[in-house]
Formats: structure tokens, C-alpha cells, sequence
């Protein structure tokens, strides 16, 4: 299980009470997406649609490589990876 | 005594206070900066519920004690999974007095609290109504956006919903029955002819529940049996069309912004006029001194409000970020020294 930073826009703050970033155990990247999900929902519902996928204009940066380049969900994590959510630029 | 006034943009929230003179406003925020804030209420024991909404990031509540600094619900209303359907935006808060708060949320559906807005259950009498499939979205959406309670009985509820119609539950949520005898069709289904009524708001008399006024797509329309049918009240208005409908907690006075057709959604001759009725909606005035000429911003349907104060405090907002107050019943306007982003909500409370 590799622990990995999760970091979020500043627009979460008033979701997360100023903590941007946080850490987070999983061994895929889809793992984490589900841990995001399960353990922090309040930050989760945002993130992911009601399919339980990315929202359409959320990008998600697996250290420096957009998760949307990635091979599905199942990049496998290491320790001090980061996991960046940002808004995407097609979302204006 | 003082005055609270929440306006809700389209990129976060303001506050602005004043005391009982209502003369001079401190204006705060923005709180919940780059977040829409669509929906505001204030629960009768002093706490606050605010909806909020992204499209990049999706819809939320808040609540606690100081709008200031809420915090985000953990039960925030959801569409169960299976449904696969989104929930973009919440459109309405209203608290019962029974305690119980309601939300009216984009795709259209009511969501019922019991626990002050920590945990929100859909009401699947009516969001999984046999007509469902044949819902159409108006031109802001498939939106439920105005709920009336009845304080003498808290099994029944009211709730309008865009090119849907108005549908009342006199069991507690559970069946559901459309209310929109008297109203023309905006958008007529032929399997389910009880749907396809645009209605913009809603607003009723908490002494007389059954008294209902209706800002509709097609009119204005007014009704003394719980919504069963319905008559025209257009005596004096410029126009049939508009979203806004406010009543006057202290006097029973009603406010609306009438916009030339739902074409168009300007001020008639770009005239920002408020028209108001004493009578119960039997006939309306122009109540715009103050008002702007040369105004083509529009009033969306939450954006207007009144505080229960005598002489009435009325409150708007438009979409082009003003901010517009009369203290005196709606007889003269002033515009808050500010000007902000695309005002979704307005609620003023007396504190």
C-alpha cells in the first residue's frame, strides 16, 4: 500500500477547512479514487459523477502524467506519489 | 433589531448588515468564493442552510450558525447510484415549521431533512412519479425550485416544478397530485396531461395556506383551494411574464418583476420596474421609483425577498450583480453601493 498526497484546488477550502492536501493509502490509481470516495465523501461527491467517474471537467495528475493518458485506472502508486485535481480548462 | 441580507452569486456569497433603520449596509464576502451559492434559508432556530453548486465540481448544503463559515453536510442530497442521475444544483431551501427542511434540486426532485440539514432522503413520491419519464426541462433545466409548507399541517406539501408543473402531497410526500386546473399548457403530453405546466414561483399565505399566488410562464394566477384550480390576476401588469414573486410577511403585499416575454427577458423598454398588489394580487402597480431606465439585467426567480419588518423591507438582486432595497413597502429604491456577480438568491431575515 503506497501513501500518496492528495492535493486540491483552492476552491475546496471552505469544503476542507483550508486543508488542501492530504494523505491517502492505495495501490492503483483507481484504488484511490475509490478510497477518495469512501473516506473523505465530502471531497469525493465532487470530484466524481454520479457514475462514479471523473467529472467531465476534472482532471486528475498522477505526479506530472494526466490520469486520462493512463492505462485505465490501474497505474500502480508509490510512496510520496501526488495525486493533483484541478479544474480542466474545457470547464471554462 | 437588525437586518441580514444574503445574496447568493454565481461566484460565492455576500452579506450585508444594517440595523433596524436599514439605512446603511455593511457589505462582507465573498464566503464561499468560486462556488455558486443558488439557494439560502435561515431554519427558525437560528441556523443556516445553504445550497451550492459548481459545474465543474457539482452541488452541495451547507449548514451551521454563522453563514459566514459553514460547513459542508455530510449527508448532502444525492440521487441513489442506481438511478445514475445527477444532482447539479440546489435550487430551493425552505424550513417547516415543523423543523423539517425541504430541498428542490436540479435534475428536478425534492429532498426531504429531519435532522436540520445534516442528512437529506429523496422524496421518491414524487421524484419517481409515474410522469417522470415524460419531464422536460424548461430553459433553466429539469429544476424543482419553489416549495411551500403548510404550518398548520405538516403532511402537506406543495412543490413547482419548470415544465412540469405544480404537484401537491397531502400525506407527508408519499402520493402526489398536479395542481394546475385553470393553467394553459406550456408544453402539453399526451400520455400525461396533468404535466407540462411551467410554473417560475410560488409563494402562499402562512395564516391561510390554501391561498396561493403563481408566477407562471403563461401568467399570473392566484388560488383560494390549496392550488386545485386556479384564476388569472393580471390587472395592471405590463406583462404576463417573469420569474420573481415575493410576499410581504408584515402586510401581505406581493412583488414581481414582470419581463417582456419569455422571447425577449428584458425589462419592458428597459424598464427595471418591481409591481406591486395590496390586494391580493386583484390588481398591480408599478412600485419602481428609484429603479434604473436603460436597465436590460433580469431578476431570476430566488433573487427577490422581503424581511417581515413593518414598514416591509423588499430585497432584489439582478443579473447583472446590483443589488436593489426599499425599506418603505416597495414606494422608493436604493441600490447597494456594490456591484456584483450574477445574483442567483436573496434572503433577508430580521434578526
Amino acid at each position: 500500500m503506497a501513501r500518496v498526497e492528495v492535493q486540491l484546488p483552492s476552491v475546496f477550502t471552505p469544503i476542507v477547512a483550508g486543508r488542501l492536501a492530504f494523505a491517502l493509502e492505495a495501490e492503483s490509481l483507481r484504488a484511490a479514487w475509490q478510497a477518495l470516495r469512501r473516506e473523505r465523501p465530502e471531497v469525493g461527491l465532487h470530484l466524481f459523477d454520479e457514475n462514479g467517474e471523473l467529472r467531465r471537467h476534472v482532471l486528475c495528475f498522477h505526479n506530472d502524467r494526466n490520469s486520462r493518458w493512463l492505462q485505465g485506472g490501474d497505474a500502480p502508486l508509490r510512496d510520496g506519489d501526488t495525486l493533483l485535481f484541478m479544474q480542466a480548462v474545457s470547464g471554462g | 433589531m437588525s437586518v441580514q441580507l444574503l445574496i447568493g452569486t454565481d461566484k460565492g456569497a455576500f452579506l450585508c448588515r444594517s440595523d433596524g433603520a436599514r439605512r446603511n449596509w455593511k457589505i462582507e464576502g465573498p464566503y464561499y468564493k468560486g462556488w455558486k451559492v443558488t439557494a439560502a434559508e435561515r431554519s427558525a432556530d437560528g441556523g443556516w442552510l445553504l445550497g451550492t453548486a459548481s459545474h465543474v465540481y457539482g452541488a452541495a448544503i451547507h449548514a451551521g450558525r454563522d453563514v459566514t463559515n459553514l460547513r459542508q453536510v455530510g449527508g448532502t442530497p444525492r440521487y441513489a447510484e442506481s438511478l445514475k442521475r445527477p444532482l447539479t444544483e440546489v435550487w430551493r431551501i425552505v424550513a417547516a415549521k415543523d423543523g423539517a427542511c425541504y430541498a428542490g434540486v436540479m435534475e428536478a426532485g425534492l429532498f426531504r431533512s429531519t435532522d436540520g440539514g445534516e442528512s437529506w432522503a429523496p422524496v421518491d413520491g414524487l421524484n419517481e412519479h409515474p410522469s417522470r419519464g415524460k419531464w422536460q426541462p424548461g430553459n433553466g433545466g429539469l429544476c424543482a425550485h419553489s416549495i411551500l409548507t403548510d404550518p398548520k399541517n405538516s403532511r402537506r406539501i406543495w412543490c413547482g416544478i419548470s415544465a412540469v408543473g405544480v404537484w401537491r402531497s397531502d400525506d407527508g410526500g408519499d402520493r402526489w397530485q398536479a395542481c394546475n386546473s385553470g393553467v394553459p399548457h406550456a408544453l402539453e403530453d399526451k400520455d400525461f396531461p396533468e404535466i407540462g405546466f411551467c410554473v417560475h414561483a410560488l409563494q402562499s399565505d402562512p395564516a391561510a395556506p390554501e391561498r396561493i399566488w403563481r408566477q407562471d410562464h403563461l401568467g399570473m394566477f392566484r388560488s383560494t383551494d390549496a392550488g386545485a384550480s386556479w384564476e388569472r390576476i393580471e390587472s395592471g401588469l405590463p406583462s404576463r411574464f417573469g420569474f420573481p414573486l415575493a410576499r410581504s410577511r408584515s402586510d401581505g403585499a406581493l412583488y414581481a418583476v414582470p419581463l417582456e416575454s419569455d422571447e425577449y427577458r428584458f425589462p419592458k423598454d428597459g424598464r427595471l420596474s418591481v409591481y406591486r398588489s395590496r390586494n391580493d394580487g386583484q390588481s398591480w402597480e408599478a412600485a419602481d421609483r428609484g429603479l434604473p431606465r436603460d436597465c436590460y439585467a433580469s431578476v431570476l426567480r430566488g433573487a427577490m425577498d422581503t424581511d417581515g419588518m413593518n414598514p416591509c423591507g423588499v430585497y432584489f438582486g439582478t443579473t447583472a450583480g446590483d443589488v436593489f432595497v426599499s425599506t418603505d413597502g416597495g414606494d422608493s429604491w436604493a441600490a447597494l453601493p456594490v456591484r456584483l456577480p450574477r445574483v442567483m438568491c436573496v434572503r433577508a431575515v430580521a434578526v
